[in-house]
C-alpha cells in the first residue's frame, strides 16, 4: 500500500530522511519496496513572479525578463510571447530539469544551465505547461493564478512535494494498512509519541434512536454494528488538501462525504460506508446473510446474483450494501443527498473473504475486513468521520451512535515461558526485557510470573489491533521482531544426519552428466501444454481446471512434444544439428495404483528424452556430413547404457500408425520396457513446423535405474590369445540381422568372445535378392589355447546353423 | 707387443672401481670419457642428414675416433685391457644408437616434409554437451547442503489441499492463500505452489529428527513476463530436532550464502510472513551488481532477496504429530530461477525456458 510522508508526519515527529525510515520499516517487517518522490522532477522549479520585462538589444523575439523568487532576483530571457510584468509563472533555475522540450520532436527533458542568448546572460527558464508536462499547450509560458504564493517550490505550489512510501504488507498485518497503523510502528521503533487525532464532536440534541435503526441478525458474522446519521449536509467537491492525500495514496477523489471515508480508511485503517438515509426504506437497517438468489447492482454498476451466505446490509425492503465488500447502487451518495448514515462496522473476516472470493471483489475495504479490522476502534472511525463531515460538509449529527455490539471482543491474554522464547531464538532474555520489547508494540504485561514457583510465566494482554497475535509462538516472533533480527548472533551445530535415501537424485545426477558427456545439451521446458498436444500419446491427460490459456491446459504427458518445440526454435533460429536432452517428469490421469501414484487417480514419472537432428557428426575439412539415420541414435542410446551399467538390453522394432513417432524400436532392459528409439512423424514434424528429420528416444528413468548392474566385481583377466576369423554369410535381402547373430551365438556359444558386423553387402558379386553380411569373430577358450581343428569344427558348426536354419550360404 | 712401441710402467696408481689402473690405463678412460661428452655434444646440433654423415665420419667410420681408441687399446697392458675394452665397447653402442635415434628422427621429419602436412588445419570436433544453466545452479546448492550434513527428499507436484495449503498452516478462506496464486486440477487437488507440502510428507513418515533439502518444481497462476514465469523451481530445507533455533537458522544460512555468494557479502535478516514458521523472516544480500549502492536490479534499494525462511510454527507439528513442546525446528525456501537470474545477470526469466542452444552454450 502507499503511505505519504506528508501524511505520516501529521501522526509523529520524523527527523529522519525518507530511506532510513524506509530501512527502519523494512527492517521490522514492512518491507518498502519502493520510494517515490512526486515532486522530484519539479526539483528546481519555484513560483516566481515577473518583475520587468525589456527588449533583447540583439533579438526580435526574446525579451529580458527580471523574474523575483523569494527575495532573489534572476535575469531570464524568454522568448514566449504572453510575458508580461506582474505575472506569477513557473520558472526552472539551473540544474533544473525540464521534464520536456517543446523544440525537441520527441519532447526529451534537458537541463539547465547558465547560458548567453544573443550575448546576454539568463540564469533559468520561464515554462510552458506543456515543458513541465502539465497540459499541451505550447503557446506561451503558463500563468499562475494572481494570488499565488511566489517564491515557494513549485511542487509545495502543486501539493506534489511528497514521498510516497510503497509498503509490501504481509496478510498477517492488517493494523499496518494505514498512516497510523504505520505510525504506531515507526513510533516504537523510534521510541516517539504517536498523535491521534482529537475528535471534539458537536452534536444537535436529537437523539439517533428517533430517525434510524440497526437490527443485526447474524452477530457472528456481524459481531459489531456502529453507525450515526448526519443531517442537511452539503455534497460537493473535498476540498484540495483532502484530493491531494488521497491522490497521493492512488485513491481518486469522488465527492466529499466518500473522500472522508476514504481518508479516514486510509488514517486508522477502518473502512467505512456512508448511504443516502432518504432511500433507505423505513430508515431501518438489517445484518443479515441473503436468503435467496436475487440481483443486486452494486456501486460499480455491475448486477451480481446473491448467493445464500453472503452477509448483507439491508433496509426495511431490500438488500442495499454487500457487507464489508461493496455498497449497492440505490442508496449511494448523489448530488441530491442531504441525510447521511455512515456505517462502521466489524465483519467476520472468514465470511468477508469468502464473499470477496467468490464474487472476485477485491475492494480496500475487503482487503481490511479479510484480514480482521480492530473492533474497537467502531466508535472512533465513526466519530471522526462525522466530525470532518462537519467541517467539510457541513450539516447537524445527530446526538449519539447506534452501536449494536452485544459481546465485547476483548483483549487476548497470552501466557509466555521466559525459557521456551530464549530456546528458540538462541537468545538469554530476562522478563523485564522481553515485556519492554513487547511494550513497544502496545502488548502489556499483566502477569509478571511472581506467583509461578518457576518464576518463569508471563501473561500479556494484546490489543484488538493485532488479531494477529494469538499464541505463545506469536508473541515470540514480536519479541525477534522488537529485538531485531539482525541483532541475533549466529550458530550452526555440527550435528549430521544421514536419514535419507537420494539414491534416486544421485541418479538422475549422474544420467545428466553421461548424457552431456555424449555430446547433448539439456534444457528445461514448461510442463503446461496445449490439451490437443498432450492427447497426441495417451488419453489420459491431467487437466489444469483454472488454466493461464488455452495453451497451458494440460500437463504433459510426453517429454517429446515441447522438445519439438525446442527444436523448432533453434531451426528456425539457424540451428540445424541439435542433440539435446531433457531430464523431467510427465504426468497422468489415472486410477491404477502404482508405486508413482501419491495423490489418488494422479500419477507422476521422472522420464528422459534424448532428441537429434541434422548431422550425424560434425563438419570437418574432410569428412563429408552425413544426415543421421536411427542407427546413429540406436548406437547412441547402446553407448551410453553401456557407461551407465545396463545390459540384457533388447530392441525391438515397431511400425504404427497414430504414435507421434512412425517407426523404431522398443527397448527392453531385463524384459522390462524402459522406452523407446523413434523418427518423428512427418505429420507431426509438419504440424510443429519442422523440416528436417527428428530422432527421439524417451526412456523411463526408474526402470534404468532399477535395472543397472549394481555391484561391480572383478574378473581376472583373459590368459589365452584370442583368434580372429572373418565369415560372410549370405542370406536372403529381407531375413533380419538379428537372426543371423543370434545363431552365431548359439553355435559358437562361450567361445564367442565378440563378434561384429563390419559389412552389409548387396549388389553384382552376389545372386539377386540376397545381401552379405561379413562378420568379424574373435574366439577364446577360458582355460587353454584353442587348436586349429577346435576352431575349424566352430567354423563349421556355424556354417551348418546358417545353411541349415537361415538357408544361407558362406561367401568365400 | 713389442718392445719399441711398450710405455713406461705405471708410476701412479688411481684406484677406479675396485682395482687399480695404470698410467696409460688411464689416459685411455680419460679419452673416452671425452669421446662420449663430444659424442653427445655433437648429435644435438645436428639438424640433417647430411650433418649426420659427418658426424658418421667423425665418429664411427673404419678412420673414426672410436676405430682409432680400439687400435689404441693394444697399448694397454693385457690385465687392464678386458675391463678398458669393455667400457670402449660400451661407448662404441652408444654413440652408434644416438646416431641410430638421430637417424631415425631426421628421416621421418623429412617424410612429413613430403607429405607437407599443414598443420594449421582445424582439429576434427567432436559434439559437445551443456547443462542447463538451472540444474547448474541446484547442483552447486544440493552440493552445499550436503556438505552441511542435509539428506535429500522429494514430493509430487500434483498435491491436495492438504498438504499444499492446510496442513502448513493455511486456514481456509485466509487471505495468505492469495501470495500464491494457484493452478487446480479439481476442487481439493492443485498443483504445488511451493515445496513446503513435501515437508509435511516427509514428518508424516518420519520421526525427528529431519534434516533435508527438497528441491523440485512449482506452479504460480501468473500471467508470464520477464519476471515471473507459470511455473519454477524451489529449494526448501528442514531442520526438526531438539533444540534448534533461530540462531541457528541464521548462522546454516549465512553459512550457505557465504559459500554461494562468496565470504565478502553483506546480508540481513528481515521479518516477513509465512503461514508455516513463525518467526518468519526474508534474507537479503548486498546486490552484488551494485556493491549495495543501488541499482536496476536491486531496484535501487542496494539489497538482493535470496531467501525465505523461519522456524516452523507449532501448528505444523500438530499436523504431523511432532511434539512442539519437544522439538523445534527451522525450514527455508529459495527459488532456483531467481537465484539463476541474479548469478548470470539474466534480465528476462522467459529465455530459461526457451532454450535456444546460442544461450545454452554460454553455460
Amino acid at each position: 500500500m502507499r503511505i505519504s510522508l506528508n501524511w505520516l508526519k501529521q501522526y509523529i515527529d520524523l527527523t529522519i530522511s525518507p530511506s532510513e525510515l524506509a530501512h527502519h520499516l523494512t527492517m521490522v517487517g514492512l518491507e518498502v519496496e519502493n520510494i517515490e518522490d512526486l515532486g522530484g522532477k519539479y526539483n528546481n522549479f519555484f513560483v516566481g513572479k515577473v518583475l520587468k520585462v525589456e527588449k533583447h538589444p540583439k533579438a526580435d523575439k526574446l525579451v529580458i525578463c527580471e523574474v523575483g523568487i523569494g527575495k532573489q532576483q534572476y535575469q531570464i530571457v524568454c522568448g514566449a510571447p504572453n510575458v508580461t510584468p506582474g505575472q506569477k509563472v513557473a520558472v526552472g533555475l539551473i540544474g533544473a530539469t525540464v521534464p520536456r522540450n517543446q523544440h525537441d520532436s520527441d519532447g526529451k527533458p534537458f537541463t539547465l544551465s547558465q547560458v548567453k542568448l544573443r550575448g546576454v546572460d539568463s540564469y533559468g527558464m520561464i515554462c510552458s505547461e506543456y515543458e513541465l508536462e502539465l497540459g499541451e499547450d505550447k503557446e506561451g509560458i503558463m500563468v499562475l493564478p494572481p494570488d499565488s504564493v511566489g517564491g515557494i517550490p513549485l511542487a509545495e505550489y502543486l501539493h506534489i512535494d511528497d514521498i510516497i512510501f510503497e509498503v509490501g504488507i504481509t496478510p498477517n498485518r492488517p493494523d499496518a494498512m494505514s498512516h497510523l497503523g504505520i505510525a504506531r510502528e515507526v513510533g516504537a521503533l523510534l521510541n516517539r509519541e504517536v498523535m491521534i487525532p482529537k475528535i471534539e464532536l458537536k452534536e444537535n440534541n436529537e437523539p439517533i434512536s428517533n430517525f434510524a435503526t440497526v437490527d443485526v441478525l447474524d452477530s457472528v458474522n456481524c459481531p459489531r454494528y456502529t453507525a450515526r446519521v448526519i443531517m442537511d449536509v452539503e455534497i460537493g467537491q473535498s476540498p484540495e488538501w483532502m484530493q491531494n492525500r488521497l491522490k497521493a495514496v492512488g485513491i481518486r477523489p469522488v465527492n466529499n462525504v466518500v473522500d472522508i471515508t476514504n481518508y479516514v480508511l486510509m488514517e486508522c485503517g477502518h473502512p467505512l460506508h456512508a448511504f443516502d438515509y432518504d432511500k433507505i426504506s423505513d430508515h431501518k437497517i438489517i445484518v443479515k446473510c441473503a436468503t435467496k438468489k436475487e440481483s443486486f447492482t452494486t456501486l460499480d454498476h455491475k448486477v451480481r446474483i446473491l448467493q445464500s451466505d453472503t452477509l448483507m446490509i439491508c433496509d426495511a425492503k431490500l438488500p442495499i450494501a454487500i457487507a464489508g465488500v461493496m455498497g449497492g447502487e440505490s442508496t449511494e451518495i448523489s448530488d441530491a443527498t442531504t441525510k447521511i448514515i455512515i456505517e462502521s462496522a466489524y465483519f467476520n473476516p472468514r465470511s468477508i473473504r469468502r464473499t470477496s472470493k467468490y464474487y472476485g471483489v477485491n475492494t480496500d475495504a475487503s482487503q481490511r475486513f479479510e484480514r480482521g479490522t480492530d473492533p474497537n476502534i467502531t466508535a472512533w472511525a465513526v466519530d471522526r468521520a462525522a466530525q470532518l463531515i462537519n467541517e467539510i460538509c457541513g450539516g447537524e449529527t445527530l446526538q449519539g451512535r447506534v452501536d449494536v455490539y452485544p459481546e465485547r471482543i476483548s483483549e487476548k491474554e497470552i501466557n509466555l515461558r521466559i525459557k521456551t522464547t530464549n530456546d528458540l531464538l538462541g537468545l538469554s532474555l530476562s522478563a523485564t526485557t522481553i515485556s519492554e520489547l513487547l511494550s513497544k508494540f502496545g502488548v502489556q504485561l499483566i502477569d509478571d510470573g511472581s506467583k509461578d514457583s518457576a518464576k518463569e510465566l508471563l501473561r500479556f494482554k494484546v490489543p484488538t489491533f493485532r488479531p494477529d497475535i494469538e499464541r505463545e509462538i506469536d508473541l515470540i516472533e514480536e519479541i525477534a521482531r522488537a529485538y531485531g533480527y539482525d541483532n541475533i548472533k549466529l550458530k550452526m551445530s555440527s550435528s549430521v544426519h544421514f536419514l535419507y535415501d537420494h539414491h534416486s537424485f544421485e541418479y538422475i545426477d549422474e544420467l545428466r552428466q553421461q548424457i552431456i558427456g555424449r555430446g547433448m545439451m539439456e534444457v528445461v521446458t514448461n510442463s503446461m501444454q496445449d490439451v490437443s498436444v498432450a492427447s497426441l500419446t495417451t488419453d489420459k491427460i491431467v487437466k489444469i481446471a483454472n488454466p493461464i490459456s488455452k495453451d497451458m491446459e494440460a500437463l504433459r504427458p510426453s517429454l517429446i512434444p515441447s522438445m519439438l518445440d525446442i527444436i523448432h526454435h533453434n531451426i528456425d533460429h539457424g540451428i540445424a544439428n541439435l542433440r539435446l536432452f531433457e531430464i523431467g517428469k510427465v504426468y497422468f490421469n489415472d486410477h491404477i495404483t502404482n508405486e508413482f501414484q501419491v495423490i489418488k487417480g494422479y500419477s507422476e514419472e521422472d522420464r528422459v528424452v534424448l532428441a537429434f537432428s541434422g548431422n550425424a557428426y560434425p563438419s570437418a575439412w574432410d569428412q563429408k556430413p552425413r544426415s543421421l539415420d536411427v542407427f546413429d541414435i540406436k548406437g547412441e542410446i547402446l553407448t551410453l547404457f553401456e557407461k551407465i551399467s545396463l545390459d540384457n538390453i533388447k530392441f525391438i522394432p515397431y511400425s504404427n500408425t497414430d504414435a507421434l513417432t512412425e517407426y523404431g524400436l522398443t527397448i527392453e532392459i531385463n524384459g522390462e520396457y524402459a522406452g523407446l528409439i523413434g523418427v518423428i512423424r512427418s505429420t507431426i514434424l509438419s504440424k510443429f513446423n519442422i523440416e528436417q528429420d527428428v530422432f527421439i528416444s524417451e526412456l523411463i528413468v526408474s526402470v534404468l535405474e532399477r535395472n543397472r548392474s549394481k555391484k561391480k566385481q572383478f574378473k581376472s583377466l583373459p590368459k589365452f590369445p584370442i583368434v580372429a576369423r572373418d565369415i560372410a554369410i549370405v542370406v536372403d535381402d529381407g531375413l533380419e540381422i538379428e537372426k543371423i547373430e543370434s545363431e552365431i551365438i548359439s553355435a559358437a556359444g562361450k567361445i564367442l568372445n565378440k563378434f561384429q558386423l563390419f559389412d552389409v553387402y548387396i549388389g553384382d558379386q552376389i545372386s539377386p535378392g540376397k545381401k552379405s553380411c561379413a562378420y568379424g569373430l574373435e574366439l577364446r577358450a577360458e582355460d587353454h589355447t584353442m587348436t586349429q581343428d577346435e576352431i575349424d569344427k566352430v567354423m563349421q558348426k556355424i556354417i551348418d546353423r546358417i545353411q541349415y536354419n537361415l538357408n544361407g550360404t558362406i561367401r568365400k | 707387443m713389442t718392445a719399441g712401441k711398450s710405455r713406461p710402467r705405471l708410476s701412479i696408481t688411481i684406484m677406479v672401481e675396485d682395482f687399480f689402473i695404470s698410467y696409460i690405463g688411464n689416459t685411455m678412460l680419460n679419452k673416452i670419457g671425452k669421446i662420449k661428452q663430444s659424442a653427445i655434444n655433437d648429435i644435438q646440433t645436428i639438424r640433417s642428414l647430411s650433418d649426420l654423415d659427418n658426424y658418421r665420419i667423425k665418429y664411427l667410420a673404419r678412420k673414426g675416433l672410436v676405430a682409432d681408441l680400439f687400435d689404441e687399446l693394444r697399448n694397454v697392458s693385457a690385465e687392464e685391457r678386458p675391463h678398458i675394452g669393455k667400457i670402449a665397447n660400451e661407448l662404441r653402442n652408444q654413440v652408434q644408437s644416438l646416431f641410430d635415434e638421430k637417424k631415425q628422427n631426421l628421416e621421418s621429419n623429412v617424410k612429413h616434409e613430403q607429405k607437407r602436412l599443414d598443420l594449421t588445419l582445424p582439429g576434427r570436433l567432436s559434439w559437445v554437451g551443456t547443462q542447463h544453466p538451472l540444474t547448474q545452479t541446484l547442483d552447486e546448492i544440493k552440493r552445499i547442503f550436503f556438505r552441511m550434513g542435509f539428506g535429500i527428499a522429494t514430493g509430487p507436484e500434483i498435491e491436495d489441499d492438504y498438504h499444499n495449503f492446510e496442513a502448513l498452516n493455511f486456514p481456509p478462506d485466509h487471505p495468505a492463500r492469495d501470495m500464491q496464486d494457484t493452478f487446480f486440477i479439481s476442487d481439493k487437488v492443485l498443483l504445488r505452489t511451493h515445496t513446503s507440502p513435501v515437508q509435511i510428507r516427509i514428518m508424516e513418515n518420519q520421526p525427528p529428527p529431519v534434516r533435508v533439502i527438497i528441491p523440485g518444481r512449482v506452479y504460480r497462476n501468473e500471467a508470464v513476463s520477464a519476471r515471473s514465469y507459470c511455473l519454477f523451481h524451489q529449494v526448501e530445507g528442514l531442520y526438526i530436532d531438539e533444540g534448534v533455533t533461530f540462531s541457528e537458522l541464521k548462522g546454516t544460512l549465512v553459512a550457505f550464502a557465504k559459500e554461494f555468494y562468496g565470504s565478502d557479502i553483506k546480508y540481513r535478516f528481515r521479518p516477513s510472513y509465512f503461514p508455516f514458521t513463525e518467526p518468519s523472516a526474508e534474507m537479503d544480500i548486498t546486490c552484488f551488481l551494485c556493491k549495495g549502492k543501488g541499482c536496476r536490479m536491486c531496484k535501487q534499494t542496494g539489497w538482493l532477496e535470496i531467501l525465505g525462511c523461519g522456524m516452523v510454527d507449532p501448528n505444523v507439528y500438530k499436523f504431523v504429530g511432532y511434539d512442539p513442546e519437544k522439538y523445534s525446528g527451522y525450514a527455508f525456501g529459495m527459488g532456483i530461477e531467481r537465484i539463476t537470474l541474479l548469478r548470470y545477470s539474466i534480465d528476462d526469466i522467459r529465455i530459461l525456458f526457451e532454450n535456444d542452444v546460442r544461450f545454452l552454450k554460454q553455460f
